[in-house]
């Protein structure tokens, strides 16, 4: 393993024992070894004998965020990637969570995932919301100089192409809702794909639903999304089906200066307004 | 891509009980002559559109959307159209990118006094989908898991309606 990696792992390790040991929480969400070679699993650390299995690696990709939502009431300390910290903003911005109740172990500099697309165009390489840091702060400059627009070729085409792209990716999907599932700030009790009351769009696999569905996933999803690229990695149909919520996730920020997840007392995109909002696209 | 001289647009025009729908309600009173394309749903204010609704209309076959509701300032609610002008922006932007036309989705202000400019705006409305043509549907490429190169044409997906 890498000095950097095992530095990281090391002290994530101390921090772990301790909080274990001074009994200030029940459980802790981290990384693991899996079964197989350099595989990666969540594991949930209750004894503190066992911090020896907690790691990080650049193959930590399970997202532990969302594992959060399921211990609500006990007291959990997770070790978060920088982009989860923004999903836990936004559990707790809805009231989710309770923050006393929680632990947060960032990971300073995130370098990326391995296999994670949406790593290159990371914006936040540093936790928003922490109580403890591992690693070594990555500055503004080295953030921004680390971004590259993986869309540009599909913003370059014309809106012609683009539709045949996407007809032609989304033509494999097959209504598994791995993308949903995976995602971190997806966590409507009921999904409206789900609903029959109001009912959305059939639960077929026809391109003509698929296509709605993923349509109407990345609006839910505008103002919420922290483009993590959990869904790209979940598909197992190796669908491109970040780029329409990438797209909302540039669009907000370009159109209203907006970036989820910052805060814990910031609001969705959606949930809240400007009287001067612009109004692009709107007739005259 | 205008291949169809006759084609009249089916379009879904969701109007503000407040405002567009009074407007509409004024146009035909004060005998407005506009284009019979625009299906009316009534809703309680423009913020109450889901934009999944406006998806919703494109995949059961509509060639077109209109939404209409009150001017920023006079929402009947005080601040519903300012939410739904967010979600409209967005919306736009995200089947703009998904390569629909952008004609086919509208948005205007409209308040109840506006009558004759209601029609003026269901003319340009149908005037702008008109240009670009029937809705293929969102699986006008006819990838149905085979190659499209070889069997063009037939296996088109049609829309419901």
């Amino acid at each position: 393993m890498e000095a950097y990696y095992k530095e990281i792992t090391d002290k994530i390790q101390k921090i772990a024992y301790k909080l274990l040991d001074e009994g200030k929480v029940d459980k802790i969400i981290g990384f693991g070894k899996g079964e197989f070679t350099d595989e990666v699993t969540p594991v949930f650390i209750v004894n503190k004998e066992n911090v020896d299995k907690l790691l990080f690696s650049e193959k930590a990709t399970p997202f532990l965020a969302k594992y959060l939502l399921n211990y609500k009431d006990e007291k959990v300390a997770i070790t978060a990637k920088p982009c989860e910290t923004r999903a836990i903003n936004s559990y707790l911005s809805e009231n989710l969570l309770q923050r006393e109740n929680l632990i947060i172990i960032g990971i300073n500099g995130c370098r990326g995932i391995e296999g994670n697309t949406a790593c290159k165009e990371c914006d936040v390489r540093n936790p928003v919301i922490s109580d403890y840091t591992v690693g070594e702060e990555l500055s503004d400059e080295e953030v921004s100089s680390m971004i590259t627009n993986v869309y540009e070729d599909l913003e370059n085409m014309n809106p012609e192409e683009r539709n045949e792209y996407f007809q032609n990716e989304f033509e494999r999907c097959t209504r598994c809702y791995a993308c949903r599932e995976a995602c971190p700030v997806c966590y409507c009790e009921e999904c409206f794909t789900d609903s029959n009351q109001p009912f959305w769009l059939d639960s077929s696999t026809q391109l003509k639903d698929t296509f709605t569905f993923h349509l109407m996933r990345s609006i839910h999803m505008a103002g919420r999304c922290i483009n993590c690229g959990a869904c790209e990695m979940a598909c197992p149909e190796n669908i491109d089906v970040r780029a329409l919520s990438a797209k909302m996730y540039r669009a907000g920020e370009e159109i209203f200066d907006y970036k989820p997840g910052m805060d814990p007392e910031q609001k969705t995109l959606l949930a809240e307004y400007d009287v001067n909002d612009q109004e692009k696209g709107f007739l005259d | 891509m205008n291949n169809n001289e006759n084609f009249e647009p089916k379009i879904v025009a969701y109007l503000c009980n407040w405002c567009s729908y009074a407007a509409a309600d004024l146009a035909g009173s004060s005998r407005t002559q506009y284009p019979p394309n625009i299906r009316v749903i009534r809703v309680p204010c423009s913020g109450r559109i889901d934009p999944l609704l406006l998806i919703r209309a494109f995949n059961f076959g509509a060639d077109g959307v209109l939404v209409s509701g009150c001017h920023p300032g006079d929402c009947h609610y005080l601040d519903g159209n300012y939410y739904a002008r967010r979600r409209f922006v967005m919306l736009k932007e995200l089947m703009t990118f998904a390569g629909i036309e952008e004609q086919r989705v509208n948005f205007t202000w409209c308040s109840a006094s506006e009558g004759s400019r209601f029609g003026v705006v269901v003319k340009k409305v149908v005037d702008r989908v008109k240009e670009v043509g029937p809705w293929q549907g969102f699986d006008n490429k006819g990838f149905i898991g085979v190659d499209s190169s070889e069997e063009e044409g037939e296996l088109t997906g049609g829309s419901i309606l």
